[in-house]
C-alpha cells in the first residue's frame, strides 16, 4: 500500500505540460510569394482552456492581399504517464476577395506530444467555392475529399520551458491547409519575459515543385508578436 | 531504435542512388532544390526564341478540325507503344488536324531524341501542327537545355484560322515544377487581356501541371499552391478562356470551375494500364472523346 502511494506521488510530481491559460495573441506578419508579391498581416488568436482536458482556440488573420482567414480547434487531450495525446478537429475559412473564392477546410487529427517533440497526423476535406457561381448554371463546388495532414514540430528546450525554438514540417498552419504535397517549413522562437507575457517569433518558408521532384521557392513569411496569459 | 535508424538511413541512400546513373529515373535530389533552370530562366529563353522565330498561325482552311491530345507518355528506347499507336492514329487521320503532347515526354536520361523521331516524320515542320509542353520529368538531370535543342520552348502561343479568320488561340505554358513563376504569370495575364478582345471563338490553354486533387489517383504528384490556384482559376474565368488541358496525374479529371472546364488527361506511358488519348472535335463548340490504348 504504501509502495502504491508513493508510486503514485512520483505519477502526480513527473513534469506534464501545465496547466494552460486563457491567453489572447496579437501578431504582425511580413510575407511574400511569387503570386501575391509583398503583403502584410495581422493575427489575433485567442486560446480558452475550457477544462483539464478539453480546449478551443479561435484564430483569425487579415492580409493586405486582400484575403482573410477564420479558424477554430476544438482540442481535447488526455495526459498518458509519458508525454499527452489530443485530437484536433479544425475549421477554417479563407475568404480569397481578390479572386471572389472561398476555401473551407475542415480537419480531424490525432496528435501525441512529448517535451521536445509533436506530432500530428490527420486528414482534412477541402471545398473551393465560387462566390459568382450562378444558381442556373451547373457548375457546383470543387471538392477536395481527402487530403493527408501532418505536422512533426522539434524543440531545442522542453515545451514548458520559459523560451524555447523549435523546427516544423506541416502542410497546415494558422492560414492554410495545403495540399500533401507542399509541406512548409518553419522555425519558431518564444520567450517569457513575465508571468502573463510571451514573445513570439516564427519565420516560414513553403516551397513548390518538392515532389515533382523540381523543387523551387514560392513563399515566405516572417511573424512576431505578443501574448498575454490571464 | 538503432534498427529504424539505420533502415532509413538505408532508404535515404537508396533514394539517393536510383538517381545516379543513365537509367536512373527519379531526380530525387530535386526535391531539396532547383537542379537545372528555374521557371522564370526558361521562361525568359523561351520568349528570345518565340521573338525569333515569330507566331504560328496555323491556317486551317476549315471551320471545323481534328486536335488529338495525349501526355505523360514517359518515352524510352525500349517503351514508347503507345506513342506509335497514337502518332499512327493521328497521322491516319483525315486533315484538318493537330496534335498536342502535355508534357513528361521522356523518362530518364538522353531519350529527347527518342520521342522527336516518333513525334515528328518526314514532310512534316516542328511547330507545324505538333505542339509539346514542358513537364517534370522533362526537366529532371538537367535536361531543359536537351529539351530547348528539340522543341525549342517551353511557354508560347499559336492560333488557328480559316483564311484570315481567327478560329481558336492555344497558349502553351510550362508548369513543369509545380509553379508559372513570375514572368510568366505576368505574361499570361497581358496575353489574355489582349487576345481575349479580339474575337476568338474558344481560347484553350494547355500545361503540364493539373490543378486539383479531387482524389487519390494523383499518388504523389503535386500542384501549384494554394494562392496561385486561386489566382490562376480566377485570371482564366475573368478573360474566357474555356478549357484547360492537363496531365501529370496519370489519370482523367474533369470538371467546372468559375466557368472553365479543366480536363485532365489519362497517361500514354507503356507500362501503366487503362490509359487513354483524347480527341477535340473544334467548331463552333468543342466536342471530346477519350480513346482507349487497346494493345
Amino acid at each position: 500500500m504504501a509502495l502504491m502511494c508513493s508510486l503514485t506521488a512520483l505519477a502526480v510530481k513527473r513534469p506534464g505540460f501545465g496547466e494552460r491559460k486563457y491567453t489572447i495573441t496579437g501578431m504582425v506578419e511580413y510575407g511574400y510569394n511569387t503570386t501575391w508579391g509583398h503583403h502584410g498581416n495581422f493575427d489575433v488568436q485567442a486560446l480558452m482552456p475550457i477544462n483539464k482536458h478539453f480546449e478551443m482556440e479561435a484564430k483569425c488573420q487579415l492580409s493586405t492581399a486582400n484575403v482573410y482567414t477564420g479558424y477554430v480547434q476544438l482540442r481535447p487531450k488526455f495526459e498518458l504517464p509519458v508525454g499527452e495525446l489530443f485530437i484536433e478537429t479544425d475549421v477554417m475559412y479563407r475568404a480569397i476577395k481578390r479572386n471572389r473564392m472561398g476555401d473551407f477546410t475542415a480537419a480531424l487529427g490525432v496528435g501525441y506530444r512529448m517535451d521536445y517533440v509533436s506530432v500530428t497526423l490527420g486528414m482534412f476535406c477541402r471545398v473551393f467555392d465560387n462566390w459568382d457561381r450562378s444558381w442556373y448554371s451547373n457548375e457546383t463546388y470543387v471538392v477536395e475529399p481527402f487530403n493527408l495532414l501532418y505536422r512533426v514540430e522539434v524543440f531545442c528546450r522542453p515545451q514548458t520551458n520559459p523560451w524555447n525554438l523549435s523546427f516544423c514540417v506541416s502542410n497546415v498552419d494558422d492560414r492554410q491547409m495545403e495540399r500533401q504535397w507542399q509541406p512548409i517549413f518553419g522555425i519558431g522562437a518564444y520567450y517569457d519575459p513575465a508571468e502573463h507575457w510571451r514573445v513570439l517569433l516564427d519565420v516560414q518558408c513553403k516551397p513548390t515543385g518538392m515532389f515533382h521532384l523540381d523543387a523551387t521557392f514560392y513563399s515566405a513569411t516572417v511573424r512576431a508578436g505578443f501574448s498575454y496569459r490571464f | 531504435m538503432k534498427k529504424l535508424y539505420s533502415y532509413m538511413m538505408l532508404l535515404g541512400v537508396m533514394s539517393l542512388l536510383s538517381s545516379c546513373g543513365p537509367d536512373a529515373t527519379l531526380d530525387v535530389l530535386g526535391m531539396f532544390s532547383p537542379q537545372g533552370e528555374t521557371v522564370n530562366t526558361r521562361f525568359a529563353q523561351s520568349q528570345t526564341y518565340n521573338e525569333q522565330a515569330g507566331v504560328t498561325h496555323i491556317d486551317m482552311q476549315s471551320d471545323d478540325y481534328m486536335i488529338y491530345v495525349c501526355t505523360d507518355s514517359h518515352v524510352t528506347p525500349d517503351a514508347h507503344k503507345l506513342l506509335d499507336y497514337f502518332m499512327a492514329q493521328y497521322r491516319a487521320a483525315a486533315s484538318p488536324k493537330m496534335a498536342l503532347h502535355l508534357g513528361d515526354l521522356i523518362d530518364a536520361q538522353n531519350n529527347f531524341g527518342c520521342v522527336d523521331s516518333i513525334l515528328h516524320y518526314p514532310g512534316q515542320t516542328l511547330h507545324d501542327t505538333l505542339f509539346v509542353t514542358l513537364g517534370n520529368h522533362d526537366i529532371y538531370f538537367k535536361q531543359w537545355s536537351q529539351y530547348r535543342d528539340y522543341f525549342k520552348t517551353s511557354a508560347y502561343w499559336f492560333d488557328t484560322r480559316n483564311g484570315s479568320r481567327k478560329l481558336d488561340l492555344f497558349i502553351c505554358l510550362d508548369s513543369a515544377e509545380g509553379t508559372l513563376g513570375t514572368s510568366q504569370t505576368k505574361w499570361l495575364e497581358n496575353l489574355l487581356k489582349e487576345k481575349s478582345q479580339e474575337g476568338y471563338r474558344h481560347i484553350i490553354l494547355f500545361t503540364h501541371t493539373h490543378l486539383w486533387k479531387l482524389d487519390a489517383s494523383q499518388g504523389h504528384t503535386s500542384n501549384l499552391a494554394l494562392e496561385e490556384t486561386y489566382k490562376f482559376t480566377d485570371m482564366l474565368s475573368k478573360y474566357g478562356v474555356e478549357f484547360v488541358w492537363s496531365g501529370h496525374q496519370h489519370a482523367r479529371q474533369s470538371l467546372v470551375f468559375k466557368g472553365v472546364n479543366y480536363l485532365v488527361l489519362d497517361s500514354s506511358k507503356d507500362e501503366e494500364k487503362g490509359q487513354s488519348y483524347m480527341t477535340a472535335q473544334m467548331g463552333n463548340s468543342i466536342i471530346y472523346h477519350y480513346y482507349p490504348y487497346n494493345l
